[in-house]
């Protein structure tokens, strides 16, 4: 990065990798659910003083789904919100303030407004701050959120509280979006969602602490690989990722499968080599030293091996991975659906996916991005080049065939007595019992 | 929960004074009463702001605790008088009650005996020095909670701070480690604690008359004696208070077991966020809650019942 002043000093994506320390997104996160727990419980107090039922305005039984029409002309504002540091940013030259290039280019091409906001910092907290507009009925107050697949997303989705969206009317989506993210199994038909941004949970290891590299999950718990208490996990993605490392479709799976995965679970957190489970915070461990190997995030892991020159490794175990999504939807009763489902489909082109790609380094939904990353470092100089043609090569930004055959989603978790024998099963394992 | 304790005190002082003064002409009356409505005037806001903040949620999370259904396939929660929410709950959480309580305690102790000495040299021998002194005991905690805790992994990491250095030296064993063990959970707690006992322990150590002491020396008490028989009976109401300001929401904490602890820390706040943020059962968790918050509350009750309320306090120690 020695001949930074090769590079023309207005390039937005330039600055952003030179002047500020990078964060990934979990990075950035990890202890948002804490100060929402200690600071306050407001969200929650506000989820329990909703009534029973859901329902309000919309034909709400349990499956019940509104669709509405989206041919009608889109209201002035959308109201967007993500998660933090999970989009493309730059500094307007005259003014100096911040914007994302790819959201001004819709509002010029559309003359819609977008209100961007990033308060989300934990699936469940952000859920229970929607939850009592949800059952009210009323306006949620946001036309698109991010949420990841799992248990709230099946919560919005099966008590009709998301929009359903018309199949018909996203031609970027169709032209454009990776098989991966086409028809998930946690969402048949892409019925309520569409990708923002992905990523892997897979081993991230420390080479200078571990006796040899690591090829399987089983070498977690091997003294002859990694030190003793010297092994994180991933308290949530623990139990897909047990099953995968056993063989096991976690898609398919069923409360037999699950037991066999506490189990293996069971072994690793009494082998000598096991640390501690974590929520998020895992990264502070790894960067400190004291773990030597943890289940982590491709992006997390894969920031401080290509970014910070730190001696870790990314793998995806010789049994596979556990791939998880973002997903863009938009909450019932949200006054411009229009807009937002023009919205979504519009971070479907090529050359604006590209915009955010290059700024998140998450897995991009368009793999036509990855040839046009790769054109741009062609035009480009000196270390911005360099990292961008990283990210044009990193196998896992742009999964192939073969890594996407060893990659597998989770369980998805439909209804309240499969969760609570799910919970039953796994979360003793991380209670001490 | 020192705070409605004392309010509720306040509101049975202040009316209290009417029945029970003297027979007065029709001026007086008149001046009393005003004397009453202004006091009436002077509870409001703080009655009103602990009822909507206060009672309100309270309310619903006891309401929210006789719930029963779910948010994915049981159309959401509907009031039905689910007191299995508490049975359940205690029946599968129990040991984490006991475990908070026995972590909480063990810290409380540590924050006594640390703070005492403490409290005590700055109210004695800190002279013009004193609120600066004090000061500096609070200083650390204009930082963040959580981010304080987050530090110490980095301050007690295996190859932190602390421990790097010696094992470098040898003096530690190279798979030495205090971060994911019930040391270090406790040890957070202490620290995260420490002005909540410190504070009321200083207010009544430089409360105590001077005097006092120096009439014990002319009664030949020597200087342990004095300590034993006048300082330490009337700094009790403060170590009364120090007590049950850092046990009751040390037991309830979550923060310190989740940063700084392992599987084997796990504390029964930790299990109501997990209830709250990862399985989304509302009902569950807020029946806990209310377990725990009727459990420090008994438990407060009868350590205030075992020590007396202030004055008798006063009264034992002057009787000792």
């Amino acid at each position: 990065m020695s001949d930074a002043r090769s590079v023309p000093a207005g390039d937005p994506a330039w600055l952003r990798g030179m002047t500020m320390r990078r964060m990934s997104r979990r990075q950035m996160m990890r202890y948002a659910g804490m100060s929402v727990g200690t600071l306050s419980l407001a969200s929650i107090l506000a989820a329990c003083g909703g009534d029973g039922g859901t329902g309000g305005g919309t034909p709400t039984e349990p499956g019940g789904s509104t669709m509405p029409d989206y041919t009608a002309e889109p209201g002035p504002v959308i109201r967007f919100s993500n998660w933090p540091l999970y989009i493309d940013k730059a500094r307007d030259k005259e003014t100096g303030e911040r914007y994302s290039p790819s959201l001004r280019l819709f509002e010029e091409e559309t003359g819609i407004k977008v209100e961007y906001t990033t308060e989300i910092n934990d699936n469940a907290a952000f859920f229970g701050e929607l939850l009592p507009l949800l059952q009210a009925g009323q306006d949620p107050g946001r036309d698109i959120i991010v949420i990841t697949n799992g248990r709230e997303f099946a919560a919005l989705t099966q008590n009709g509280w998301v929009y359903e969206l018309d199949p018909n009317l996203r031609p970027n989506f169709d032209a454009n979006a990776a098989a991966w993210a086409k028809d998930p199994n946690f969402d048949p038909g892409n019925r309520f969602s569409m990708a923002w941004q992905s990523g892997l949970t897979g081993i991230g290891y420390n080479t200078e602490k571990v006796k040899r590299p690591l090829t399987t999950a089983d070498d977690l718990m091997n003294p002859d690989v990694v030190p003793p208490s010297s092994v994180g996990v991933l308290k949530a993605d623990a139990p897909d990722f047990a099953m995968i490392q056993l063989g096991i479709d976690p898609t398919t799976s069923g409360p037999e499968e699950w037991k066999a995965a506490a189990d293996w679970l069971r072994k690793l957190r009494d082998a000598p080599t096991f640390r501690t489970a974590y929520d998020q915070a895992y990264v502070d461990d790894l960067t400190a030293g004291n773990l030597a190997a943890t289940m982590g995030w491709s992006g997390d892991v894969l920031y401080y091996a290509l970014w910070e020159d730190y001696p870790f490794e990314f793998i995806v175990p010789e049994a596979g991975a556990l791939i998880w999504i973002d997903n863009m939807m938009i909450p019932v009763n949200a006054p411009n659906p229009q807009g937002a489902y023009q919205l979504m489909d519009f971070y479907y082109r090529p050359e604006v996916a590209q915009m955010v790609t290059e700024w998140v380094l998450y897995m991009s939904p368009v793999p036509a991005v990855q040839q046009l990353i790769a054109e741009h470092a062609e035009q480009e100089k000196g270390a911005y080049a360099e990292a961008l043609r990283r990210t044009a090569e990193n196998p896992f930004l742009w999964p192939d065939e073969e890594l996407l055959a060893k990659v597998k989603f989770g369980r998805p978790l439909t209804t309240d007595e499969e969760a609570a024998e799910w919970d039953s099963i796994f979360l003793p394992v991380w209670e001490g019992l | 929960m020192a705070g409605p304790v004392s309010d509720e005190r306040t509101a049975v002082v202040l009316p209290a004074e009417g029945p029970l003064a003297p027979p007065a002409r029709q001026g007086e009356r008149t001046l009393e009463r005003r004397r009453r409505a202004v006091a009436y005037l002077l509870l409001t806001p703080g009655t009103l702001y602990l009822a909507l903040f206060f009672a309100l949620p309270l309310i619903l999370i006891i309401y929210t605790s006789l719930k029963s259904g779910g948010l994915l396939s049981g159309g959401g929660f509907r009031f039905t008088w689910q007191w299995e929410n508490y049975t359940d709950g205690l029946a599968t959480y129990g040991s984490f009650y006991v475990r908070s309580v026995v972590y909480a305690g063990i810290a409380t102790v540590a924050c006594i005996l640390l703070a005492y000495p403490m409290a005590y040299w700055i109210a004695f021998y800190g002279g013009r020095w004193k609120s600066a002194l004090f000061f500096m005991i609070l200083v650390p905690f204009f930082v963040s909670f959580v981010i304080r805790t987050v530090q110490w992994r980095f301050l007690l990491g295996d190859f932190g701070l602390i421990f790097g250095p010696l094992k470098d030296l040898g003096l530690l064993p190279q798979d030495f480690r205090v971060l994911a063990t019930p040391l270090a959970v406790i040890a957070g707690i202490t620290y995260n604690f420490l002005p909540f006992t410190a504070l009321p322990l200083y207010v009544a150590l430089d409360r105590i008359d001077r005097s006092l002491i120096e009439a014990a020396k002319d009664l030949y008490a020597t200087k342990t004696e004095a300590f034993r028989k006048v300082v330490l009976p009337l700094s009790f109401p403060g170590l009364f208070a120090a007590v049950i300001l850092t046990f009751v929401p040390a037991t309830g904490d979550y923060v310190n077991s989740s940063v700084l602890g392992g599987p084997n820390t796990t504390m029964i706040g930790q299990i109501i966020q997990t209830k709250f943020l990862v399985e989304l059962r509302y009902p569950e968790a807020a029946a806990l809650s209310v377990v725990l918050m009727v459990g420090m509350l008994l438990i407060a009750l009868l350590y205030a019942k075992a020590l007396g309320t202030e004055d008798e306090t006063l009264a034992a120690g002057a009787g000792a």
